[in-house]
């Protein structure tokens, strides 16, 4: 894993901006999102990924792809959290309280 | 955390960028991957002593096959590798080298190479064995022809070493180690040389043991060259020791009387039985050749050259022999020398007496019986007399001045006619030469001196 991440620490940091990226857009998104059985089924299938990764049964350059596009994946999702979370301080900060 | 799933509701339309970001990384990130764990892969194993290693990355798999010499060098390999940092997963395709049984180890040497074959137990120690036989042959070529394999018995390189110090020594010849058993053949480079090996095979480690020492010495050889045009006689080769070699130098110049001799004689241990009557008597038959070599090898004597007359010729051919030990070969390779042309009483008679001004004919003391050695000189003095037929020779024997009178003019009397006799067993006819006994009447130096007496013991020759 380290090595993984300091290797490719250029793409990583392109995740987590992407994902900063999205996260600050998501929250004042209008429009409905992924229904919240499909997102378990996303949940469960990106466990099911992280398994597979950990019990390195996808062989050879797919299995270092694999692992590649989940590192890719997780710095995705941390970034929009980040970017989400700054951005509903943001928006809370500037909106008046009668809103509320 | 309701506002966290709201927001991560949307999140999966970054899905597409990032897969297309995915795509370009792992476009451009994969060979320099397997490079890298490639390269450190390699370093990994540097200490590790291996043979045959082949490394291939897949991904962040490695595919490690190599051959190990132990099956804890073999472990510490495949986890060297494994504990490289990135590498996921290690294919291990590692064995152990092959056990040779028996085994075998062998040093060969020929005239332009020394060949290493067999097995050896390591890399680094073929690398020493190979290097220690650079430094020994010096500058022949050594060749590594060794593989390597498990099974050496212990000690085997201190064993090994010690063998590839004797092959300096040797002229051509095999060193085998089989297990534990050492088998040498071949021929020593020097005198002495079997010896030494003898000697040194004495300091093997422990559990090792000689199953044959066939080293044979090299051929004990004596060489004259004898040089009418440079008036030398080069002797070289080897004597037994200084007594030999002083005996054979004295002879050799009592017998040369007309040539320099050049003594290149080394003493060394190994001479065969009756060298120096064998030499001696050789170098007699050399000395009566205008030109020739004399080659004594081991208990063979080659013998080649011009003898002066047919006569002579016919008698070293045949007469040689007898004068070696029965285990001795006599090869005798002698023609004669074209006849030199005739000429008058005149020039005979100053040849005559150039000749024996440069040389003697020696007697035993006190009798009329002809010293082997002046067979060089009477045959000079025949081949001259046969180049003036038509004239008459006076033989005249002359004494110092000890003993009596009577008995010095019967001395004189019967050498002079030994000499005639000599000559007529040549085949020159008997009515050219008349024997004169001057005894000691006519001397030519003082009697008073060793010197001076054996300067008047003399025969003249006198053209009439």
């Amino acid at each position: 894993m380290p090595y993984l991440v300091s290797f490719h620490l250029g793409w990583l940091i392109g995740s987590l901006l992407l994902g900063f990226c999205m996260g600050w857009i998501s929250v004042v998104q209008r429009g409905k999102g992924t229904s919240k059985v499909t997102a378990w089924w996303l949940a469960a299938l990106a466990v099911a990924l992280v398994a597979a990764s950990l019990a390195h049964v996808v062989p050879g350059r797919f299995g270092y792809w694999f692992d590649l596009g989940l590192i890719m994946f997780a710095c995705y999702l941390v970034g929009c959290t980040i970017g989400a979370w700054l951005r509903d301080r943001v928006v809370s900060r500037t909106a008046p309280p009668a809103s509320l | 955390m309701q506002k966290l799933f709201s927001w991560a509701s949307k999140w999966w339309l970054g899905l597409i960028p990032l897969v297309v970001m995915w795509g370009f990384a792992a476009w451009n990130n994969t060979l320099p991957v397997e490079a890298d764990l490639s390269a450190r892969s390699s370093a990994a194993l540097k200490d590790t002593v291996l043979d045959k290693t082949r490394i291939a990355v897949d991904g962040r798999d490695v595919r490690l096959a190599a051959e190990a010499f132990s099956e804890e060098g073999r472990r510490d390999a495949v986890t060297a590798v494994e504990t490289v940092p990135g590498v996921r997963l290690v294919d291990d395709r590692t064995r152990l080298v092959p056990e040779a049984n028996p085994f075998v180890w062998n040093a060969e040497r020929d005239v332009v190479r020394v060949t290493l074959s067999g097995s050896a137990p390591l890399p680094s120690m073929k690398a020493r064995l190979t290097e220690a036989a650079r430094k020994e042959v010096g500058g022949v070529e050594v060749a590594d022809q060794m593989g390597l394999a498990r099974g050496a018995p212990p000690r085997f390189e201190a064993a090994a070493m010690l063998l590839l110090d004797q092959i300096g020594k040797l002229k051509d010849g095999k060193i085998t180690i089989t297990d534990t058993k050492v088998h040498l053949s071949g021929m020593a480079r020097e005198l002495g040389g079997r010896e030494a090996i003898a000697a040194a095979l004495k300091n093997l480690p422990e559990g090792f043991s000689i199953a044959a020492n066939e080293i044979k010495a090299p051929p004990y050889i004596f060489q004259a060259y004898k040089d009418p045009v440079a008036a030398t006689v080069t002797l070289t080769g080897y004597v037994p020791d200084n007594n030999v070699h002083a005996a054979i130098a004295t002879s050799a110049s009592r017998k040369f009387f007309t040539e320099k001799v050049v003594d290149n004689l080394k003493a060394s241990i190994g001479a065969p039985g009756a060298f120096n009557t064998a030499v001696v008597a050789a170098l007699g038959a050399l000395s009566r050749l205008s030109t020739g070599t004399l080659v004594v090898s081991d208990r063979e004597v080659k013998l080649s050259g011009d003898a002066l007359y047919e006569g002579a010729a016919a008698e070293i051919r045949a007469g040689l022999g007898k004068d070696f030990p029965k285990s001795w070969q006599y090869k005798p390779e002698i023609t004669v020398k074209p006849a030199a042309g005739p000429v008058d009483g005149t020039v005979c008679q100053q040849l005559f007496s150039e000749l024996l001004t440069k040389s003697k004919i020696r007697f035993a003391n006190k009798r009329a019986e002809i010293d082997p050695d002046s067979a060089g000189i009477l045959d000079r003095l025949i081949e001259t007399a046969l180049r003036c037929p038509t004239v008459n020779i006076e033989v005249v024997g002359h004494t110092d001045a000890d003993g009596e009178d009577s008995f010095n003019q019967d001395l004189s009397e019967k050498r002079a006619q030994a000499v005639i006799d000599y000559l007529v067993k040549a085949g020159l006819p008997p009515s050219r030469f008349t024997a004169v006994g001057q005894g000691s009447t006519q001397p030519v130096a003082g009697n008073d001196t060793d010197e001076g007496k054996a300067q008047n013991r003399r025969i003249e020759f006198l053209v009439r």
